[in-house]
């Protein structure tokens, strides 16, 4: 299995108090493969079904965001490959 | 210096991590002065790190922006002293009739003040324009008169609509007859308001320019009423004020009561705001040593702003009235001492 890759960057470097910060993070693993499954039900007569489709991801990452001040770090939006926590300086 | 550290984990164990690196910096706290009168503090400010300013006018006035007489205030505000103007409906006292006026040439007729507030037995009540006038439109001459003396100033000011509401109010008002409780009267205050705000936001303003609400911040029931967060999302400062007139009372202690309340009882958007504390004083009756109240100051603000949101951001010292500095030369010394040092430089 493939080591995975995350980088994060804040909207700013100085924020002064009571300034919404934002964090951006992205990440990926080669190994993370969204795939399709598409699934056919066939009877003993050879009647089949229509075709369902879903969808499975190989290998999911979790992610953890920490702060050594303490600051609380809320998820805004995560789409899998770019996730966006926001707090308040 | 704070770090955030963002790790991945994949199913296999195999982690990633990245981090970020960020500062809080806290401005200084701008220390002001207000002198009684509504005087020229210019020689009182000289040589001290004082960078804020409280000053009081009232709509019904003629001269509001930089005020009759008051040159000085030009030359304080494009020095780079923040200007912090209470503009009240309430009314000072000079002859009290219906006004016809000229701004821009648009002439304006405004009725006389048609409420009363402050309504404390046994004194007479003073009148100011009803939150009913306001609302109807009838005071928006006002409003033009003083933005357009405002924008000849040169620079951006804080608004306060009001010195303190809880004061106005305390004790009911009457506007046209009708008496309104204590609640009602705060109610009507911050249609008020939002009427005044909306006219003004409305309008090119000079850029800087703030809003806020005045309230003493004695009553914490008051303080909640006057505080919905539709209308702190359109003000800039939560403001206050903080006096010492009891022997026991500690700098920490005055300052934080109404910040206590506003943790507890405010929204997300006020508790974003910075904080004005438009007036603070040590009444000598009881506190003869007001050199050795205000030395305790710089440090009750370092720790108030150490224990989170609302950050003080400007604190007046009134003085006048309760806060006079008596001796004089003392007091201006001691507050030159708490200004030059944390959390003011």
């Amino acid at each position: 299995m493939a080591t995975p890759t995350v980088t994060a960057a804040l909207n700013g470097s100085v924020f002064t108090p009571g300034q919404q910060m934002l964090l951006t993070v992205t990440y990926s693993d080669a190994d993370t493969q969204p795939l399709t499954v598409t699934i056919v039900i066939t009877d003993a007569k050879g009647n089949s079904s229509a075709p369902v489709k879903t969808t499975v991801v190989i290998d999911p990452l979790t992610l953890t965001v920490t702060d050594d001040s303490g600051r609380a770090w809320a998820r805004v939006s995560d789409n899998g490959a770019v996730a966006v926590y926001r707090s308040v300086a | 210096m704070a770090r955030v550290t963002v790790s991945v984990r994949d199913a296999g164990g195999h982690t990633a991590t990245a981090t970020a690196d960020y500062t809080i910096r806290r401005q200084p706290v701008l220390g002001g002065y207000y002198l009684s009168g509504g005087a020229d503090p210019t020689a009182d400010m000289a040589g001290g790190n004082f960078r804020s300013l409280t000053q009081y006018r009232s709509f019904a006035d003629g001269y509001i922006f930089p005020g009759y007489n008051r040159p000085w205030l030009i030359t304080l505000g494009k020095a780079g002293v923040m200007m912090n103007m209470v503009l009240e409906l309430k009314h000072y006292g000079a002859p009290d009739g219906p006004q016809t006026f000229t701004v821009d040439g648009t002439t304006y007729t405004v009725p006389a003040p048609s409420m009363t507030i402050q309504q404390r037995s046994g004194t007479t009540w003073p009148k100011a324009y009803g939150y009913g006038q306001v609302v109807n439109g009838q005071c928006d001459g006002l409003f033009a008169r003083a933005l357009s003396q405002y924008r000849t100033l040169g620079f951006g000011v804080n608004i306060q609509l009001a010195s303190e509401f809880d004061t106005d109010h305390e004790f009911g008002t009457t506007e046209a007859g009708v008496a309104y409780t204590w609640a009602q009267s705060d109610a009507r205050a911050v249609q008020a308001v939002n009427y005044i705000l909306t006219w003004f936001k409305a309008r090119t303003l000079p850029g800087g320019t703030t809003f806020s609400v005045g309230i003493a911040g004695f009553n914490r029931d008051c303080f909640r009423r006057i505080h919905p967060e539709e209308l702190m999302a359109r003000l800039d400062f939560l403001q206050w004020n903080a006096y010492a007139t009891n022997a026991s009372h500690t700098a920490l202690a005055r300052f934080r009561r109404t910040k206590d309340w506003a943790v507890a009882d405010l929204g997300p958007v006020a508790l974003s705001r910075p904080v004005l504390i438009a007036e603070w004083g040590v009444r000598v009756a009881e506190i003869p040593n007001q050199a050795a109240w205000i030395a305790t100051v710089p440090a009750a603000i370092v720790q108030l702003n150490a224990e989170g949101a609302p950050w003080i951001a400007r604190t007046n010292y009134f003085n006048s009235g309760w806060g006079t500095l008596t001796p004089k030369a003392t007091g201006l010394a001691a507050l030159r001492a708490a200004y030059a040092t944390p959390p003011y430089v």
